[in-house]
């Protein structure tokens, strides 16, 4: 570990998205760390407090989680008045003597604020953005605003898909050179092949995601009449929930589906995999998808992938592996059906295969690889300076967005100097390193208080 | 350098390629607009503000006591039984075979509805008796700008509803029709709203499909009535009811193209797909 290698950074990720809640974003802030921490350096997470849930919290290998008492305001999203979470946020960067501040999805208020009082102190950012956004209605013509005054003195940016960065460099107005792609990961040893599971005497084909508009649910509810009444012995799993669920019912009501349609209901996320593994087939019919991780684990469960060739899907897996559909009921089922055809056939790969070719794919220690890189050179950057950061803001964001957001980082910058007046950084104690092979969280008199924690670090 | 994930390039993560945004497509939804055109869908807009201006005109011309009752009724009868003929005339009576309505029914429900607005004409004209006139003049004035707001141009918008925009109408006459001096003058007032606001546009609407020179005539001789109308109660009005006219017609079609010009749309594979297929024969 660590031969020749740049000192190591101390990376602050936030993001409101974290567990207890559960979703992509969440994932990838957890396992981003954890390889991080194994390559060595010292990572915390911010996050706001999640019901009881709050205070600091540690996680495996000695992550430490910050749950701030921050007001929630809109879908585990907080509130932003862009000052208010400075204190806090300020004491937690200089007691965890951050390097760099890592900021995760565009639709954390809490990331954003991060940036900006991360700028103001002079810290290096990362921004990883999700999600895909378009340009046609109002609500995206602000965010976008808001992502260009966020994006244009950060760093780097972290795309997890070449469609994102596309999008994310016009949403933002950024130079691509600053926009690097590291795909999202999935843990292969949690999505194995099981085909023992499988009803063979039947076609099962199993849809797992949120049932929402976006989700393509809608035309799910076309497909499964539409199959149902070709193929006599096809079945279907839902799995997942959401307000969409309504109308597959009705579809199952209305052509007395109830022995081939199961609706699963939310599954929790070790349940997806016993889930995948009694299909033969995975059915994604998402309108508009930045990576689309649930593509990779069907196909590492070894599932034969049918999708619409939206967003970044087309870019995940090798042709072999998936077969792209248009946003259609029509071109979906034909997708399904040349799905079936190679089935019966026998000429789809076996399970095994696929998992063995779906597993070198995406491991989330290359991502960590890939993030440390990023930061390697962002740690050589220079952080703007006010006067250039202001004049950054009034150029690159438009005269009057530019001339508000360069007020309010004067004003941030005034309260961070009164911040430093009454608790100066000197007295602010330095707060104990528990990440990594080196930290206190392995050290004898820790172990002895806590009998459970077990040494499972892999390189230690 | 391919564009995809799961292999891994020799390249840097943030190797910024020719192929970049390659896919980017720009106003793929714009639509060139040619001026005539736009011109002659104005129209309609026009013969509305017509519409209204001529009904005003001719309540201010009873409540001044220079148009009779029977006068205008008589006027309003012929041109009905005009239009009438003239509705089936143009397409050569397919629309209403298409309908499948008899003649027999029209001539009821023209029945039933005079028949109960004469009935109940006295009830109109002292329905508003403890209101004062002010109050009734805001509202009319309200309910006509509501009534051409949100009539059907031929958008399809949500704010169209062809129903609350005739509803506004009737309502506005009703309240002006209240300020006339005698029952039958309210009668003959509400008749005359239903006759503009109601049978006109679906007239007009035929003409435009069917014979468009002969829509561009009519709306032409409409607006110049209009015009003439108003310029003797007040002649400034005209002239900025005229320039008003001019703008609809002449200038805004000049704008919407000019401005067509500067539309910058971006469209791209990040753009959520939409759903074109009626899903709903599914359920």
């Amino acid at each position: 570990l660590g031969a020749g290698r740049p000192a190591a950074h101390c990376v602050c990720m936030v993001s409101d998205f974290f567990y207890p809640n559960m979703g992509g974003v969440e994932s990838h802030v957890y396992q981003l760390s954890q390889c991080l921490i194994e390559r060595g350096h010292k990572v915390l997470v911010v996050t706001h407090a999640y019901g009881h849930r709050k205070g600091v919290r540690y996680l495996t290998s000695g992550l430490k989680v910050y749950y701030l008492p921050l007001k929630v305001m809109y879908n585990q999203s907080t509130a932003t008045t862009l000052f208010h979470s400075l204190p806090l946020l300020r004491c937690i960067f200089v007691r965890e003597r951050v390097t760099i501040v890592h900021a995760h999805s565009s639709f954390s208020a809490m990331a954003h604020d991060a940036l900006f009082h991360a700028k103001t102190m002079g810290l290096r950012t990362v921004f990883t953005d999700h999600s895909l956004f378009g340009f046609a209605d109002v609500s995206s013509v602000l965010t976008n605003k808001l992502l260009t005054v966020s994006l244009c003195d950060t760093n780097h940016i972290i795309c997890v898909s070449y469609t994102s960065k596309e999008n994310t460099v016009l949403r933002a107005a950024l130079d691509p050179r600053i926009v690097s792609v590291i795909p999202n990961a999935v843990d292969p040893t949690d999505f194995t092949p099981d085909p023992s599971r499988r009803d063979d005497s039947t076609v099962t084909i199993v849809v797992v995601s949120r049932l929402v508009y976006r989700k393509g649910i809608d035309l799910l509810s076309g497909i499964i009449p539409e199959l149902c009444q070709k193929h006599p012995e096809l079945h279907f799993i839902v799995g997942g929930e959401g307000p969409k669920r309504i109308i597959l019912e009705e579809v199952r009501e209305r052509y007395q589906l109830h022995d081939r349609v199961r609706l699963l209901g939310g599954l929790e996320h070790q349940d997806v995999r016993n889930v995948l593994v009694q299909g033969h087939i995975f059915l994604n019919t998402s309108l508009t998808e930045a990576f689309c991780m649930a593509i990779v684990e069907a196909a590492s469960c070894g599932l034969q992938v049918v999708s619409t060739r939206v967003g970044g899907i087309p870019e995940v897996l090798p042709e072999n592996l998936i077969i792209l559909c248009e946003p259609s009921v029509k071109s979906l089922c034909d997708g399904i059906e040349k799905a079936i055809a190679k089935l019966r056939s026998g000429t789809l790969p076996s399970p095994e295969t696929v998992h063995n070719e779906v597993k070198t794919f995406y491991t989330w220690r290359n991502v960590a690889e890939r993030t440390e890189k990023v930061y390697d050179r962002v740690a050589d950057e220079v952080v703007l300076p006010m006067n250039e950061r202001l004049d950054r803001l009034m150029t690159h964001c438009g005269p009057v967005t530019g001339c508000i957001f360069a007020f309010l980082a004067v004003l941030n910058f005034l309260l961070l100097a009164f911040l430093r007046w009454m608790t100066p950084d000197s007295i602010i104690d330095v707060a104990i390193d528990a990440t990594g092979p080196k930290g206190a969280w392995t050290k004898q008199y820790f172990c002895g208080k806590k009998g459970r924690v077990k040494e499972e670090l892999p390189n230690s | 350098w391919q564009k995809v994930l799961y292999e891994r390039q020799p390249f840097p993560d943030n190797y910024v390629d020719q192929r970049f945004l390659e896919e980017l497509r720009k106003n793929v939804h714009a639509r060139q607009y040619r001026y005539q055109a736009v011109v002659f869908q104005s129209g309609v807009v026009v013969q509305q503000l017509c519409s209204v201006c001529v009904f005003v005109l001719t309540w201010w011309y009873m409540d001044a006591g220079m148009l009779s009752p029977h006068g205008l009724f008589g006027a309003a009868l012929v041109s009905s039984l005009l239009g009438y003929v003239l509705f089936d005339a143009v397409d050569g009576g397919a629309g209403r075979w298409a309908s499948g309505r008899t003649r027999w029914a029209d001539l009821k429900s023209t029945l039933v509805f005079a028949a109960f607005t004469y009935g109940f004409s006295p009830v109109l004209k002292t329905l508003t008796e403890s209101i004062s006139t002010d109050t009734i003049y805001a509202m009319s004035a309200l309910m006509l700008l509501g009534h051409l707001i949100f009539f059907d141009y031929g958008a399809n918008a949500a704010i169209v509803s062809s129903t609350l925009s005739l509803n506004m109408a009737i309502f506005a006459s009703v309240c002006l029709a209240s300020r006339l001096p005698r029952s039958l003058h309210a009668f003959v007032m509400v008749t005359f709203a239903m006759q503009i606001f109601a049978l006109w546009p679906m007239l007009q609407k035929k003409l435009k499909a069917q014979t468009p020179r002969c829509y561009v005539g009519v709306t032409v001789l409409f607006a110049l009535a209009a015009l003439a109308g108003l310029a003797t109660v007040s002649s400034v009005g005209a002239v900025l009811f005229a320039s008003l006219l001019l703008a609809i017609s002449c200038l805004c079609p000049y704008c919407l193209i000019r401005l067509q010009l500067l539309k910058d749309n971006i469209h791209g594979p990040w753009d959520e797909a939409e759903i074109k297929e009626d899903l709903s024969r599914f359920l």
